[in-house]
């Protein structure tokens, strides 16, 4: 009501005032035409490739290319190459299997449950962040996948009938991990494949060389753009983000039971799968960022769709989650500290505040706790630069919570005298270095070779496909100014 | 002869049946007997009812008629041949067991050694001999894989060149031609106990008259020798009779660790520490921490020169408070020494008070390092306490010594000795450094015959330019590659003077001779397989020889009546007055030489076992160091900082010890509980030897293959060590040098409970004991001490949740076993035998120095070392670091009901047997190392390289590309028995599962149809309660009501660790109980042993 100034007119009747509509800013600037959408987003796919790309890409692909090498190095001596040790099982291989598989969070909550509440800021983002999931969880992937000390019997790990009489031990959350990831993978390479199809036709119908028309068509399984395949096609979006959506939620929530259903004090706590999901989100948007904001340097062209608006929204969701992140660390400590009254839980949390890694934990409550504080700041949200760094911190934030929750707690559990310390190898620190160049790489490609904003899904946002955007009529948006010159 | 007669067991009533013929689902008797037969009509007919026994007495009668009366008519041949035919009596899989003994200088071990198609895989204590009572020590049990040690000595060496051994022969027969009194010949030996030796040693001595014979051992008991003969008179050595002992003082002796006790010491020493029965006292003191001064109820730290002041205030106060006047006018002459500090003073009268008080049952004990007049002086002081014939009896000594290693070096640089044959030993190595005997022997103006294991520093000497580049070797004349033990004939004495059998296992893997051979060979002239020589021994000793007696000496191991009588003891006052005037006192910084618990002298140096074995006081591997205390440390400008309720210290840190004129740069370990101002260096490391695991190609640190560094295996205090100041050198110099901090490979890093004492040890006073029996459970009790499983006991009456298992437990479903361990926590030394034994049993892999310092170790069962300051035993409340008590425990898995690590694999690789193991399926392990995670013991044990298949320095080599495998002989001593695994799989302690299987089989296959398919009560024992000296571990079937392990767990003193995370551990500890004198100065205030939250060092 207080919004509402309330008046009484000259003859007695009240009059509600109401106070203009606050404008929602437009999600593409500049009014620009559903043609012009079209051809800036398929020239990035169709231009002679560009000077920096080749650099780019020759930096980052022989960066990618210490994955295979590093990781065959291991397999072919053991495990050892890596700095594990007793009592660290796991360390920067699970730490970063977490951390990759976090940052492939953000992209299927931004296609599907964006999606399914409307939140139309998405469509121009959610192409290149479903991608980034693609790469990202496939560099998660990578780890569990590697770590094992004997990776010719990784298959040991699907339920393939076998002659041994065994089985899987279904009590296992390593399992279930198994189960998480691959269903979260299958489903988010569907949802983004489809998605893609009626841009892919785009691409197939502009193409002007054989190899083009061949490849695109192919990829396209023969769009039309028919009604009935609109049809289909919405069909099919809305199940694939309804599927989507729970996985979101439920792949960090299983990996996260890894820890949680464990006797080991420090991870045995029922608040990981909440804590995990949003710290998830909050990396996951974070890395996002980190793509978008140099990809709109380099295509100014996408700054119309991609716009301050868009990443001054993601800022908040980094803001909120971040708080919540927060709020969990500080709840963490008060129910193993405070409320427990259990001596090996307090001593945990303890020696994870002060102990040898304690540095550790003092980055990961600053990057992840405070930096994001700035989001406060409307000034800031919309600071390209500040938003930046502060994604920089949060991605190493999140990073050293996984290493806390890992590292701190294998590093002292029950038995003083099997305490020991950790420190990451060569090959560790080379390999995680090796999955950021594959990350990359992966995604310059794709930014080469795949249309990276949802062409059709913006021009679905703009006003002009609006067909009741006769001004007067429709809504009180600004009048477009080519509505206006086509008018004159 | 008995056939292996197969034992089907009935086909179950329900489920598939197998069927092989229609016969066989007819269930004819003829069908019946065809499966009983191994072979078709025909091939099994001959039967008779000759058991394995006496087969054996049959084998071994007959190889000695064959040795004593046909070897005149024809020389047999003996080969070693693979078995291209079946053996009658050796089943694959089925290890056939031989006794023996292992020769050392103490007196030989009694051993049974298990033998699996002619390979010997295992060493057990000889259970039939009352000296060890089936235990070993961790010497014997590491002694096979020396057997079987690739870098041993293969050839005959001449002048460094390979020759046969006809050319050795020939070469000594010119030898011995002009010398026929043996002028200019010397004889150089080990302290052999072994009867042939001494017989052959004694004739050829007739025969050259002239020949020096000189005896070295490193660290021998030459001061005990002198102070016994000086108190008892010549032949006569006491001998502690522990079982009596109500109250013990050990003034610098280890007479709980290897080096210095016995086994049956030590069985009788633990026999009287179990709070069911009266306990006996035990005041220590010593300059460090050994495994008897953890076990110590006081524990007094002085400098090892300063012991003798020790024992002298001792002696006064026994001999004023008792009146005696001989203990009283021996002390008169023993030289004035200063009075210690107030503490101090009122601990040594105390005790004193305690030793008197127990008058007839006290026993002051001293360590054969103390110098002769210190020993003289403490049996004076037993002589007073009424010890003579009590708890000190005498034995016989045998054989009477031969020279000094001084007298020999004075012999060969006086051009005396032109020929010196060295048998055994390594003197160039560990003589005393003022002798500089490798010099000598290589200065060329002797001729030198060597026989030994090793082509080692005696062996050739090296020359160095200035960059440590090898210039020139200099050979002895000629090298005998020795025959192992386990290779040869020969005899022994125990500690008890019998007389016990030495049989080969196997023939001489590399051609080597025994001592005994190459003696005889001197002798005769002919080469004996020394079977002959033995037997001609046994004639003289066993009164005459017969198949029967000779064979049930082979058998049993050992000669039934000949160990040596007790004999009355008397103290002779009068060369013990004049002995103890002899006393020197010492002064300023000093530097003990000890033994080292792993590689003894430096003999075991090149094992990997032992090099890997963490000491049991420091914890460290692949090394020594020199020990300091803390205070010593500060003094020096080592750091020790605190960080997280820790100390960290400053280990690693070179120092310069400079002492006897030599000096030797060493890096620091800062170590609880040392005195100040004493340094200890453990002996027997830094060999220069061309051997890969503990000589000069010993270690390299690789970096992950990045930078190669060489550190070698430790530093030679042999060097510092001169012929006077043989164990205990004053007055040295140490300082603190800047220098790159050396890595040091310590398996446990953490040394104090942080508080946890009540959940991991529970310890009390015989006291509290005695009106609380079973406080180790007593929720008042665990609730003071902040245990965890009072508060989970707490919360579940508050109606808290208490975490359970969804699980109540596994389907425990054999219900006629169900396995169980019970560790007593009283009679654990931490003598760290165990995890030798499980080591060799369990085919576990060493990992190398580089790969321990990478928490790597791959110990099935780990002996975890605390150390607890009493909080309340001092006014301040504080934290004492220098004087912490200590505390041992083995921690084998503990194969939880519940486990945590079943419920995590996601393969099902690790999970329970119905008879309550936790099992592990190598094939199935993928290696996730989860199990790992969440095992709240940490026993799980993951291989992180091919430790089996790649050498220690060679785990970081592309395995795909790089040559794989172990050295054939490695490959020789593994148990068959056990799965050899491989890199990437998780393994872990499984008791003994190949031994539990073998005796359920044997069980099911006495019981034939019948259903008393339960195992005989203890008819087996897993490989660490076999080895434990003191029998702490206790192993057996839950399900038997009469099993040791069921009585054990019964006991009130029984706890589990973590009970309150549900995990409900198969293995249980008996809570600790010391029996402190209320009255010292440093016993615990409260009657409570002392673990209260955060009061810890």
């Amino acid at each position: 009501m207080a919004a509402h100034a309330a008046n009484t007119s000259e003859d007695g009747v009240v009059v509600l005032h109401c106070p203009p509509e606050l404008e929602r800013e437009a999600l593409v600037n500049h009014n620009r035409s559903l043609n012009w959408i079209t051809e800036n987003v398929s020239v990035i796919c169709e231009e002679r490739t560009r000077r920096w790309w080749w650099i780019a890409f020759l930096i980052f692909s022989p960066i990618a290319l210490l994955v295979p090498l590093l990781l065959g190095y291991q397999v072919s001596n053991g495990i050892g190459v890596w700095g594990e040790n007793q009592p660290f099982g796991w360390a920067w291989d699970i730490t970063n299997f977490v951390f990759w598989i976090g940052i492939g969070h953000a992209g299927t909550l931004i296609s599907a449950i964006l999606f399914l509440t409307r939140q139309k800021w998405r469509t121009s983002i959610n192409r290149a962040s479903e991608a980034m999931t693609l790469f990202a969880v496939m560099c998660a992937g990578l780890y569990p996948g590697f770590h094992v000390g004997r990776v010719w019997k990784a298959w040991y790990l699907f339920p393939i009938p076998n002659w041994n009489g065994l089985w899987q031990n279904y009590r296992s959350p390593l399992l279930w991990d198994v189960f998480a990831v691959s269903t979260y993978f299958t489903v988010s390479v569907l949802f983004w494949y489809v998605g893609l199809i009626p841009d892919l036709a785009m691409l197939r119908d502009r193409a002007k060389s054989k190899i083009k028309q061949w490849g695109y068509g192919i990829a396209a399984v023969g769009w039309r753009g028919g009604n009935r395949h609109w049809q289909h096609y919405e069909m099919a979006y809305l199940i694939l983000a309804g599927l989507s959506t729970p996985l979101v939620l439920s792949v960090h929530s299983i990996v996260s039971f890894d820890f949680a259903t464990s006797i080991v004090p420090g991870w045995h706590t029922t608040i990981f799968p909440p804590y995990f999901v949003a710290g998830a989100v909050f990396g996951g948007f974070a890395m996002v960022l980190t793509l978008m904001l140099p990809a709109r340097l380099l295509y100014p062209q996408i700054d119309d769709m991609m716009t301050r608006n868009h990443v001054d929204k993601m800022a908040k969701i980094i803001l909120l989650t971040g708080s919540i992140v927060g709020y969990a660390y500080l709840m963490e400590l008060f129910i193993a500290m405070v409320y427990s009254g259990h001596f090996y839980e307090y001593n945990a949390f303890y020696n994870r505040a002060t102990g040898w890694y304690a540095w550790h934990y003092a980055a990961m409550m600053f990057c992840n706790v405070v930096t994001p504080q700035i989001f406060w700041f409307k000034a800031m949200r919309r600071n390209y630069i500040v938003v930046f760094i502060a994604c920089q911190f949060v991605n190493a934030g999140m990073w050293y919570e996984r290493f806390v929750i890992i590292g701190t707690t294998l590093a002292q559990d029950f038995l003083p005298s099997s305490w020991g310390h950790y420190t990451p190898s060569w090959v560790e620190v080379f390999t995680f270095i090796g999955t950021f160049g594959f990350f990359i790489t992966a995604f310059l490609i794709f930014m080469r070779f795949l249309p990276m904003i949802c062409a059709f899904e913006v021009k679905a946002v703009t006003p002009q496909a609006d067909p009741h955007r006769d001004p007067k009529a429709g809504h009180d948006h600004a009048q477009p100014k080519e509505a206006a010159l086509s008018a004159h | 002869m008995s056939k292996r007669i197969l034992n089907h067991p009935q086909e179950t009533e329900t489920g598939p049946k197998y069927w092989r013929s229609l016969g066989q689902v007819a269930d004819t008797p003829e069908f019946k007997t065809w499966v009983a037969r191994e072979f078709p009509e025909g091939a099994s007919e001959i039967n008779s009812e000759t058991s394995r026994r006496s087969f054996m007495k049959y084998m071994a009668a007959s190889a000695a008629l064959a040795g004593l009366s046909l070897s005149a008519c024809r020389r047999e041949e003996k080969n070693l041949v693979p078995f291209s035919r079946g053996v009658e009596w050796s089943v694959p899989g089925k290890p056939i067991f031989y006794a023996t003994s292992r020769p050392h200088r103490r007196g030989a071990q009694p051993l049974v050694v298990a033998t699996h198609d002619g390979r010997p895989t295992k060493v057990e204590g000889n259970p039939f001999h009352p000296a060890c009572n089936g235990a070993t020590d961790i010497h014997s049990q590491a002694s096979l894989l020396d057997m079987y040690d690739p870098d041993r000595s293969r050839h005959f060496l001449n002048d460094g060149k390979v020759a046969e051994e006809k050319d050795f022969t020939a070469a000594i027969e010119a030898l011995l031609k002009g010398a026929s009194d043996g002028s200019g010949i010397a004889f150089l030996t080990e302290h052999f106990t072994s009867p042939t030796f001494r017989r052959l040693r004694d004739e050829l001595a007739a025969k050259m008259p002239e020949a020096l014979w000189a005896e070295y051992e490193p660290l021998g008991g030459e001061e005990a020798r002198v102070a016994n003969e000086a108190a008892f008179g010549k032949g006569l050595r006491p001998i502690p009779n522990l079982e009596k002992a109500d109250a013990i003082l050990a003034l610098d002796c280890d007479f709980l660790g290897f080096d210095e006790g016995t086994l049956e010491g030590i069985r009788a020493f633990s026999k009287r520490r179990s709070p069911e029965q009266a306990m006996n006292r035990l005041y220590v003191v010593e300059n460090r921490y050994t495994v008897t001064g953890g076990m110590a109820d006081h524990r007094l730290r002085v400098q090892a020169g300063k012991v003798a002041n020790v024992a002298r205030q001792i002696a006064e106060i026994v001999g004023n408070k008792i009146g005696d006047e001989t203990l009283k006018s021996v002390v008169a002459k023993f030289p004035q020494t200063p009075a210690f500090a107030a503490e101090q003073g009122k601990w040594i009268a105390e005790a004193a008070e305690d030793l008197i008080l127990k008058k007839g049952a006290a026993l002051v004990l001293v360590g054969y390092r103390q110098p002769a007049a210190v020993q003289a002086l403490v049996h004076a002081i037993n002589a007073a306490l009424g010890a003579l014939g009590s708890t000190v009896v005498g034995r016989k000594t045998s054989g009477k010594p031969g020279a000094t290693i001084a007298d020999l070096a004075k012999g060969i640089s006086g051009g005396n000795v032109k020929t010196l044959f060295i048998l055994g030993g390594n003197p160039a190595f560990n003589a005393p450094a003022d002798l500089k005997f490798g010099k000598l022997i290589s200065s060329g103006s002797v001729t030198v015959i060597r026989h030994g294991l090793y082509e080692d520093e005696t062996t050739f000497s090296t020359e160095h330019d200035e960059h440590g580049v090898e210039t020139a070797r200099h050979f002895v004349k000629w090298h005998v590659p020795a025959a192992h033990y386990l290779e040869a004939w020969g005899d022994g004495r125990a500690s008890d003077n019998s007389i016990l059998s030495q049989q080969p296992m196997i023939l001489p893997l590399f051609g080597g001779w025994s001592e005994i051979q190459l003696l005889n060979f001197i002798l005769t002239g002919k080469k004996s397989d020394g079977l002959d020589l033995v037997q001609a021994t046994f004639k003289q000793l066993a009164r005459g020889i017969d198949t029967e007696s000779w064979a049930k000496f082979l058998h049993d191991g050992f000669l039934a009546g000949s160990e040596a009588k007790r004999e009355p003891l008397a103290l002779n006052a009068a060369p013990v007055a004049e002995l103890v005037s002899t006393y020197q006192a010492a002064e300023g910084m000093e530097v003990v030489f000890a033994p080292c618990a792993k590689v003894d002298d430096g003999r075991h140096a090149n094992n990997g076992w032992m090099q890997e074995l963490p000491d049991p006081i420091t914890k460290q591997t692949w090394d020594n160091a020199a020990l300091i205390s803390p205070a010593t440390a500060k003094k020096l400008g080592l750091e020790a900082k605190q960080g997280n309720g820790v100390f960290v210290f400053d280990n690693g840190t070179w120092l310069t010890v400079e002492v006897n004129g030599a000096s030797l740069d060493i890096p620091a370990i800062i170590i609880p509980g040392h005195a100040d101002d004493s340094v200890t260096i453990a002996v027997g490391y830094g060999r220069t030897f061309e051997g890969r695991v503990g000589g000069r190609e010993g270690n390299y640190m690789s970096h992950g293959g990045w930078f190669a560094q060489h550190t070698g295996v430790g530093f030679n205090a042999y060097k510092l060590r001169t012929m006077a100041a043989h164990y205990i050198a004053s007055g040295a110099k140490v300082r603190k040098i800047d220098r790159k901090a050396y890595p040091i490979a310590i398996t446990q890093e953490h040394g104090a409970l942080e508080g946890r004492g009540a959940d991991v040890i529970r310890e009390a006073t015989a006291e509290t004991h005695k009106h609380e029996p079973g406080f180790a459970k007593d929720q008042h009790w665990l609730h003071q001490h902040g245990a965890m499983d009072a508060e989970a006991e707490e919360r579940d009456k508050k109606g808290y949740p208490v975490p359970k298992s969804s699980y109540s437990h596994p389907e425990l479903t054999d219900k006629n076993h169900q396995w169980g361990m019970a560790i007593d926590l009283s009679a654990c030394t931490g003598c760290s035998a165990c995890m030798i034994a499980c080591q060799s049993e369990n085919n576990i892999p060493i990992v190398g120095k580089e790969q321990v310092i990478e928490g790597r170790e791959m110990h099935w069962i780990r002996m975890d070392r605390y150390f607890v300051s009493d909080m309340n035993a001092r006014e301040d409340k504080t934290v004492n670091i220098s004087e912490p008590r200590m505390v041992m425990q083995p921690m084998p898995c503990q194969h939880c009901e519940n486990a945590p690590c079943e419920t995590v694999c996601p393969v099902n690789a690790t999970v329970h047997s119905d008879d309550g193991l936790n099992v592990m399926a190598y094939n199935r392990c993928i290696g996730t190392r989860y199990c790992a995670n969440n095992c709240p013991f940490k026993v799980r044990r993951f291989n992180f390289f091919d430790f089996n298949e790649r050498a220690k320095d060679k785990v970081f080599r592309w395995n795909l590309i790089n040559e794989k495998g172990m050295a054939d002989t490695l490959k020789m001593s593994k148990n068959p028995n056990v799965t050899v695994r491989m890199r990437g799989v998780m393994e872990k302690c499984t008791f003994c599962v190949q031994r539990v299987q073998e005796a359920k089989i044997a069980a099911k296959v006495k019981a034939k149809d019948t259903d008393k398919v339960q195992v005989p009560t203890d008819s087996f024992q897993s490989a660490c309660q076999q080895v434990c000296p003191t029998g702490a571990i206790v192993f057996g079937n839950l399900k038997d009501p009469n099993s040791a392990v069921t009585k054990t767990k019964d006991n009130p003193r029984d706890y589990r660790l973590f009970d309150y995370i549900g995990v409900n551990a198969r293995v249980s500890y008996l809570a600790r109980v010391m029996n402190p004198n209320p009255k010292m100065p440093d016993a615990p205030k409260d009657a409570i042993m002392g673990h209260s939250k955060g009061g810890h060092a």
